[in-house]
């Protein structure tokens, strides 16, 4: 009779004693156990599960139009451009000779407007055009809209990886988008904002037509410029000491004539801690005067000049300009979040706080790794000298480091350094808007290179190398020697398969980093089910025995 | 994509260089105040027996068309054109900013319009003029200026052919945004749970009371 009134209660503490993980009796039990019974029976450790397959992007997309290849039009030598992505020729060769002075048929090529980079009179009589006007818009990619909730007038900078941007974009013609239906950013519209380049003495005048919805400025940064244009309107760019900024839909121009050559910066100087973190900042080169000196004006998406000037191709087999750029996801995502522009200037400018910020994108020339292999290589044969020209418009610094090379700095923001300056370096830092020339010699003396292979180079701060914190990302790149690249400009590399790497999952955080090589090794674990039965029982059992208890206590 | 982009120019080109020969097809008319591409004066849309009729817009776009609607930076004198089936078009596009824009109509027959679309473009200050045939269906096509942004901060509007097919959506003046910010005040959370909570309030002491009312003790 009176067992079984406790029957209930007797059962229940019994299974939940039963269910109790053995694994989780204290540790003096347990070792009691053990000297009672020894080890417990071989129970296997959860299998891994395997990933979803992945599908990977195409590494090196084909180029059908035949862009890569060395060729002449309007008379321009346009240079072979190794990597499997390559600028628009015709757009280098107009750009070259001037969109006012070339056919329509390679300015409809181009996507150029007749007015985009305009060249007038020969000033010194030296067979080059001295009076330049560029032509610059403001577009912004990865932008929010009132009827869609994916970003309109999409550029990745990495797969699946879409953050939102403001650039200083060449005037073309035309749409945006590359078509209606997939609202990719036309191919010349991209990060980072076109390098500029002119000639020392040039008489150059830079138009902002400002396409944007937000005020903007054009501030060249160590150009030699005057505080007021000839007019007596301001000429600096800055709202609190030179201008009015220019407004939606309106147009300003900036006036030059530049004394000294070397390598300087433009950039926004409306809310400068945010517009020029944005995007709004590109390379600015003034190259030495030498006649017949025709220079390619701009250079999209920075990389290989494919029209180099006199005074480099004295020196120098190739030159390529490199513009590092961090973003901040905080900041850039912020235009994705809302259409009114009202709502837009207010999280930007005043909801958030730069104090506050960390850089999370690290791009070279507007990509990250993967996508820096396509067209941000540098290609060279042994015993060439390529002149490299870098900026780093980020927040964060770049310890830039090369595999394989050391190389000499020769002009620190703009200014030749002295012969007793200059030493051979693998680490060289640059400070936010600092600009360095650098020489790769590809002599392989085991100083200035180390022999022909693919080499890195990078942003040696572990944040540089990842995208959001995921690694291999950020602004990896390589110096491939041509023996290492393929015919289709994709360096033969001999490590591990990237299919990873060209997945969105990966920058993600879904996929296990060493999977594509050692699957299933260091995959995630599947679950442990019996355990799970087992804390299910557990609990069960002591809910129904709280229960009773409670029960029992009310009787009384 | 790119060979895609390259092969346009190349048709656009030579259409471009047909239409010298015959002034009125299809191709691209590009000149320092801007382009008009697609244009057709005479080629009929299937089921158009005839061209019912010509209508003409001026259609003025800038920053201040956008004024008197809070929200959008750009915008047009007009975002809504209405027109009769097969009826011949003739757009004056008058852009009062110093920079690009456009109208592009999408969606038109492919056979007529090479990509769907009917484009006209002015540069800042200057004005263009371009005449198309709309088909014989009653439909709504998208109009907008394809600079970044442009659409989707003003520069959106809607073709109505004969009766249309209900407007689109985002259209300034005609239909809502699709996707639209909320502008409540930041304390709104509290008060809607305030008001939830006077209510609850409310009606338990009109219960109480008419419990009370009702009861015989």
């Amino acid at each position: 009779m009176r067992l079984r009134r406790h029957l209930p209660w007797l059962a229940l503490v019994l299974i939940a004693f039963i269910a109790y993980p053995p694994q989780w009796y204290p540790e003096s039990v347990r070792m009691l156990q053990t000297s009672w019974f020894g080890a417990a029976p071989y129970h296997a450790l959860p299998a891994s599960t395997l990933p979803a397959s992945l599908a990977p992007e195409v590494y090196c997309p084909p180029d059908p139009s035949g862009w890569r290849d060395a060729q002449t039009i309007e008379g321009v030598a346009v240079r072979a451009s190794p990597p499997c992505v390559a600028d628009n020729p015709h757009l280098v060769a107009a750009v070259v000779r001037g969109t006012n002075n070339v056919s329509a048929e390679t300015l409809a090529n181009s996507g150029l407007t007749p007015d985009a980079v305009e060249k007038g009179r020969d000033l010194d009589g030296d067979g080059d055009p001295d009076e330049i006007h560029i032509r610059l818009e403001v577009a912004e990619l990865n932008g929010g809209s009132p009827v869609r909730k994916a970003p309109v007038t999409r550029y990745a900078i990495a797969p699946g990886v879409e953050p939102g941007l403001w650039v200083f974009a060449p005037k073309l013609i035309g749409m945006a988008a590359e078509t209606f239906e997939s609202n990719e950013a036309r191919y010349s519209l991209r990060l980072p904002s076109p390098a500029i380049r002119i000639e020392q003495g040039d008489h150059v005048v830079i138009t902002l037509e400002n396409t944007h919805y937000m005020p903007h400025t054009l501030h060249l940064h160590g150009a030699d410029h005057g505080f007021t244009d000839a007019s007596g309107e301001g000429n600096d760019g800055v709202p609190l000491t030179s201008e009015v900024p220019v407004m939606p839909g309106g147009a300003r121009s900036y006036e030059l004539t530049p004394r000294h050559a070397g390598t300087m910066f433009y950039h926004c100087h409306v809310q400068p801690h945010v517009h020029v973190q944005m995007g709004l900042q590109g390379l600015f080169i003034v190259e030495e005067n030498r006649p017949d000196n025709w220079l390619q004006t701009l250079n999209i998406g920075a990389g290989l000049v494919r029209a180099p000037s006199k005074a480099v191709s004295e020196s120098y087999a190739q030159e390529y300009d490199l513009h590092y750029l961090d973003l901040d996801k905080q900041l850039v995502e912020r235009i994705q979040a809302n259409n009114d522009p009202r709502l837009i200037a207010q999280s930007m400018h005043r909801d958030y706080d730069v104090t506050d910020a960390t850089a999370d994108y690290f791009t070279l020339n507007g990509r990250s790794f993967p996508y820096t292999f396509r067209e941000s290589i540098v290609v060279a044969d042994q015993d060439e000298r390529v002149r490299l020209h870098v900026v780093n418009g980020g927040t964060m610094g770049i310890a830039l480091h090369t595999h394989g090379h050391k190389f000499t700095v020769t002009d620190r923001d703009g200014v030749a350094l002295p012969d007793a300056a200059r030493s051979l370096q693998d680490v060289v830092w640059l400070a936010t808007a600092q600009r360095v020339d650098l020489v790769l010699n590809f002599t392989n003396d085991g100083l200035h290179s180390y022999g022909p292979g693919i080499w890195l180079f990078h942003d040696h701060q572990s944040r540089g190398v990842t995208t959001d914190g995921i690694g291999p990302g950020g602004n990896i790149s390589a110096i491939v020697y041509r023996q290492y690249l393929g015919e289709d400009g994709w360096p033969k590399n001999r490590g591990v398969s990237w299919d990873p790497y060209f997945t969105p999952q990966y920058y993600r955080r879904e996929v296990p980093v060493w999977q594509s090589y050692a699957p299933g090794l260091f995959a995630e674990p599947g679950g442990d089910r019996l355990l799970l039965l087992r804390l299910l029982v557990l609990a069960l059992s002591t809910g129904a025995l709280g229960a009773l208890l409670v029960s029992a206590s009310r009787d009384r | 994509m790119r060979a895609r982009a390259a092969s346009l120019w190349l048709l656009v080109v030579l259409a471009g260089s047909a239409s010298a020969q015959h002034e009125h097809h299809a191709g691209m008319r590009m000149d320092s105040g801007g382009i008009v591409m697609n244009a057709n004066h005479d080629r009929l849309p299937r089921g158009c027996d005839a061209i019912s009729g010509d209508v003409a817009f001026t259609i003025h776009a800038g920053r201040e068309y956008a004024a008197e609607r809070p929200g959008i930076i750009f915008g047009m004198s007009q975002h809504e054109v209405r027109v009769p089936p097969c009826s011949r078009v003739t757009v004056r596009f008058v852009n009062d900013d110093e920079v690009r824009h456009q109208w592009m109509v999408h969606g038109l027959p492919k056979y007529l319009y090479p990509a769907g679309m009917f484009h006209i473009e002015a540069m800042g200050q200057r004005e263009m003029t371009g005449t198309f045939i709309v088909p014989p269906e009653d439909r709504t096509y998208l109009i907008h200026c394809d600079i970044a942004q442009h659409m989707e901060k003003g520069m959106r509007g809607q073709l109505v052919v004969g009766a249309g097919s209900g407007d689109l959506w985002g259209v300034p003046g005609v239909s809502d945004a699709f996707y639209r910010a909320s502008y409540v005040p930041a304390m709104a959370g509290v008060l809607v749970v305030s008001a939830a909570l006077c209510a609850f309030a409310a009606v338990t002491a009109w219960r109480r009371r008419a419990r009370r009312r009702g009861s015989p003790g």
